[in-house]
């Protein structure tokens, strides 16, 4: 099992959202926010006075998914999430060790 | 223990508690009597305190007891109290017994305020009548008939603990009937005072008779709640989860699904709404009827206000009490004074509000001087939010404008919305208030300032009060609230120009938030369709104001810095396209000419390009060439480029060139048109959002040659692009550069601007320099070469002078910032400029 989290255009969440319901993922954790990375904040100016926008808003997606669906996760989230323009935000991939779900007391695959 | 009482009566709950009562003390009386007979203990009073004494028994509740004694037998006691708990316990009973000598009683209830109201609502059950005769004559003359101030500021600062443990917005959604604002505990309260104060338990006596039936009818149906939730949960359940809210909803006869549910607690935020104006108006009365002295200092400190109103200890008072029978509008300007004197009503006062209400008619609600006290409230006035809640309190809201009343108590069946509708609507006008009292001026900077900027600030607080008054009915709530707020602003005898401002932000009251967090607001054309729809500087400050409040009153956690990020990005680009004009004008012609194509081609095709066309772009063009240019991109989609002319008068030409867009494009078409001798006086590029492009250029050539010269440039840049030929190759093995020279002609300043202000989304270039054959390609080209790609240019020709503007970003989507970029940028198009300058200059 591998944990997938991406960060991404908050614009996005729904386009990822669907895209990834489609190819049967049933749950993730979404999350607002903010941070930089290539992308700086910046200051915009309204009548003289400086608005610093220093940390963009993101949204955070986060999901578990068997081994053998995660290069379909994946591609799914990059396709959908991609406008081709800086910002676009980044995946992360980690292993798993373990999944309980708290209610059932399943294990594994099957908490999923 | 489940009692054998029909469950149909749980929804009746006065003959329920009865039934329930009536079988309890049988119950109970067994057992004593049992009790009493194995263990001989004559002289013994048994009593049920607090709710069981009131003989309020839900399916759940405590049963608590009380043995009084005489102080000689206490030993026996131990084994009585067992014989009379341990049978009630075994049948599952949730009962407790304490046992005292009438002297303990009395002074436990002078020292210990839970005992003290368990004894007022105490009953006799069994056993020594005697006892309990002289405990109560004792009670209500020592203890509850002293020092009733002093009870009821108990009480109050009890309830406002428990207030406060209840204050956290998840026991609004899922509120505890018992111990919540305005629950079942609430009511005992002012029902204790009531009856320590008045030595009655007919609250109507202090009451009017038709709040005295309003209030029975909101009792009854909490006692009903929570009838049913002990009765589902078989225990005794007072948090009203959203689990059982879904159960009970269908139980109570509101209809299945998310309605009903909204229905039955819209029904329980105005029964316990009702129930804390109950308590809130009991403790007033207690607390505040003037000591001797203070009636006496009160004809000092009093002071005159107008023929009608005195104030004094920041109270207001009438001198008349039939002057809104007189005159009703005395109402508003009633309301008025609070507020521009920051003073609250005397009770009589209020109770003559509350029974001036009737008078308040269509005659009322037309009235100049009626409407412009509450606007000048809404716009001066410190404090708004506490005038209006006074309003909504005493029902003179609701009765000004009637349709405030539908969306009183209604709720929304989620996690999200904390606040009944009204009280939502109330607190946004609040959060408005906070900003313009400089509350949030560290925390939201920007929107402090610009609240103080807005025109007509009533308009907008007065729009922020009804922006959610079509939730009550069918449709889109901004819609439909639209329409209710028009008529509203109508009858208020607003202008039109405020009527139509009060319609747009009523019903736009949601695209600001739609657009800040679901659309990219890096895509110009996203800012620009908000734009458009907002049209105007300070209908986009009073939006976003607007949209601040309504977030910031939904739930303490709903406006966070993330959303305000967003928004204020969103308010800042927006307000730039504003203040530079670049809205005005051509760009709102967009949504018209997407009409007009409708005309011409099939709906799939425009719905298909319609997105991508930007704005710019529209604006340019006529409708036909719109529709034209949709067929050359439809055709790229085989081959990959078109080049279609146009002559015009011999030497020029129109040409359109669409093809896909790539990477320094615009400079090896301009390329191609130089190595062909294509002079271009005037070009106009646009991309479209798939990456279509579709350029137009007029170019001359003196030679008359135009038709072989653009046969020629087709084929060159099908090669170019295709990529089977460098353009740099070209050039090489091209024709000499034409030997005619041109004639002496007044010199050209050249100038070079490259500008980031005036676009939040593009690098704006513009070149003016002397013209000469290939110049466009040589800027194009040193353009090109320092990362811009070319997203919209307008070439233009006036006599032997150019004017250049490019729109550019770099292949990141960005604008070219950073000094030594575009320092890098300028050095090198000036060099270009002035070499031309030069050359022709020799």
């Amino acid at each position: 099992m591998k944990k997938i989290e991406a960060i991404i255009k908050p614009f996005k969440l729904d386009e990822v959202k669907n895209a990834i319901t489609k190819i049967g993922i049933q749950g993730m954790t979404v999350t607002e926010v903010k941070g930089f990375g290539r992308q700086r904040g910046h200051t915009e100016v309204y009548r003289g006075a400086e608005y610093k926008i220093d940390f963009l808003p993101k949204v955070k997606i986060e999901l578990i998914t068997p081994d053998e669906m995660v290069s379909q996760v994946l591609e799914t989230i990059e396709r959908a999430a991609k406008t081709g323009k800086i910002g676009d935000g980044k995946i992360f991939i980690s292993p798993v060790e373990e999944v309980i779900r708290i209610r059932t007391g399943e294990r594994g695959k099957d908490a999923i | 223990m489940q009692s054998n009482i029909s469950t149909t009566l749980l929804s009746f709950p006065k003959e329920f508690f009865r039934q329930n009562s009536e079988m309890m003390d049988g119950l109970v009386r067994r057992v004593f009597q049992e009790g009493q007979s194995e263990i001989s203990f004559p002289s013994v009073c048994l009593m049920a305190v607090g709710g069981y004494g009131r003989a309020e028994l839900a399916p759940s509740s405590d049963i608590d007891l009380l043995l009084l004694y005489s102080s000689s037998q206490k030993e026996k006691l131990p084994p009585l109290i067992e014989k009379i708990l341990y049978p009630l316990w075994d049948l599952g009973l949730d009962v407790s017994c304490s046992s005292r000598s009438i002297n303990e009683c009395l002074k436990m209830a002078q020292s210990d305020l839970h005992v003290k109201t368990s004894l007022i609502d105490g009953r006799y059950l069994d056993g020594e009548y005697e006892f309990f005769r002289k405990l109560y004559g004792l009670f209500t003359k020592k203890v509850l008939h002293r020092k009733v101030e002093k009870f009821a500021e108990a009480l109050a600062q009890d309830l406002h603990l428990r207030h406060e443990k209840y204050e956290d917005p998840t026991y609004t959604l899922e509120p505890n009937i018992k111990e919540g604002k305005g629950g079942l505990r609430d009511f005992q309260v002012g029902r204790w005072i009531i009856r320590a104060k008045y030595k009655t338990d007919r609250w109507d006596s202090i009451l009017f008779p038709d709040h005295s039936r309003m209030l029975d009818k909101s009792l009854e149906f909490l006692w009903t709640l929570r009838n049913q939730l002990h009765q589902l949960s078989g225990r005794k359940q007072e948090d009203f989860s959203f689990e059982l809210q879904e159960k009970i909803a269908p139980l109570l006869g509101f209809s299945n699904g998310t309605e009903g549910i909204e229905e039955m607690m819209r029904q329980y935020h105005l029964s316990t709404e009702r129930i804390s104006n109950f308590v809130n108006d009991v403790l007033d009365h207690v607390l505040h009827d003037p000591s001797p002295l203070r009636k006496a200092l009160f004809l000092f400190k009093r002071r005159r206000i107008d023929k009608n109103f005195r104030m004094a200890y920041g109270e207001i008072y009438f001198q008349n009490s039939l002057i809104f029978k007189k005159d009703p509008t005395q109402l508003m300007t009633l309301f008025g004074y609070c507020q521009a004197h920051q003073a609250k009503m005397d009770f009589r006062m209020e109770e003559a509000v509350l029974e001036a209400l009737p008078l308040i008619d269509d005659r009322f609600r037309n009235s100049e001087k009626v409407n412009q006290t509450f606007l000048s409230i809404l716009r001066e006035g410190e404090s708004v939010e506490t005038t209006l809640r006074k309003m909504h309190e005493l029902g003179f809201l609701s009765r000004y404008i009637p349709e405030f009343s539908e969306i009183e108590g209604r709720v929304h069946y989620d996690l999200y919305h904390v606040h009944p509708v009204d009280i939502h609507s109330i607190l946004a006008v609040g959060e408005l208030g906070k900003l313009r009292e400089g509350c949030y001026r560290n925390n939201y900077p920007l929107l402090t300032s610009l609240i103080g900027e807005i025109d007509k600030a009533e308009i907008l607080f007065l729009a922020t009060l009804l922006h959610d008054i079509g939730k009550g009915r069918e449709g889109e709530h901004p819609l439909v609230g639209a329409e209710m707020a028009k008529l509203i602003a109508d009858r208020m005898g607003l202008s039109l120009e405020d009527r139509e401002l009060v319609d747009f932000l009523v019903s736009h009251h949601l695209v600001m938030v739609e657009t800040a967090f679901r659309r990219d607001l890096h895509d110009e054309q996203a800012i620009l369709r908000f734009a458009n729809q907002v049209k105007t500087s300070n209908r986009l400050k009073m939006l976003y104001l607007l949209t601040f409040a309504d977030v910031k009153a939904v739930g303490p956690e709903a406006w966070t810095s993330w959303k305000d990020t967003l928004l204020m990005e969103l308010f800042l680009k927006t307000s730039h396209f504003f203040e530079k004009g670049a809205v005005a004008g051509p760009f709102l012609k967009g949504d018209e000419m997407i009409q007009k194509l409708r005309e011409s081609l099939s709906s799939e095709i425009i719905s298909k390009y319609a997105d991508h066309l930007p704005s710019r772009y529209l604006s340019c063009y006529s409708s036909a060439e719109i529709a034209h240019h949709i067929e050359m991109a439809r055709s790229i989609e085989k081959e990959f480029l078109l080049v279609e002319w146009e002559i015009v008068k011999e030497v020029q030409a129109k040409v359109t060139i669409c093809t896909k867009d790539r990477y320094g494009l615009f400079s090896k078409i301009v390329g191609s048109m130089f190595l062909n001798r294509l002079n271009i006086i005037e070009a106009q590029i646009n991309t479209w959002e798939d990456g279509v492009v579709l350029d137009t250029f007029w170019v001359e050539d003196s030679t008359k040659d135009l038709d072989r010269r653009l046969e020629q440039l087709k084929k060159d840049l099908g090669k170019i692009l295709s990529g089977n030929v460098l353009l740099k190759d070209l050039l090489l093995t091209g024709e000499e550069p034409n030997s005619i020279r041109k004639k002496v002609v007044p010199k050209v300043p050249t100038e070079i601007r490259v500008n980031n202000e005036d676009s939040d989304f593009y690098t704006i270039v513009e070149a003016t320099a002397e013209d000469r054959l290939g110049i466009l390609y040589e800027i194009a080209q040193v353009l090109t070469d320092h990362g811009c790609d070319i997203h919209f240019a307008r070439i233009s020709t006036l006599g032997n002078r150019i004017v250049d503007v490019f729109y550019v970003q770099d292949a990141w989507g960005e604008k070219i910032e950073g000094k030594n970029r575009v320092d890098q940028l300028k050095r090198a198009l000036s060099r270009l400029v002035l070499k031309s300058g030069n050359e022709s200059n020799q």
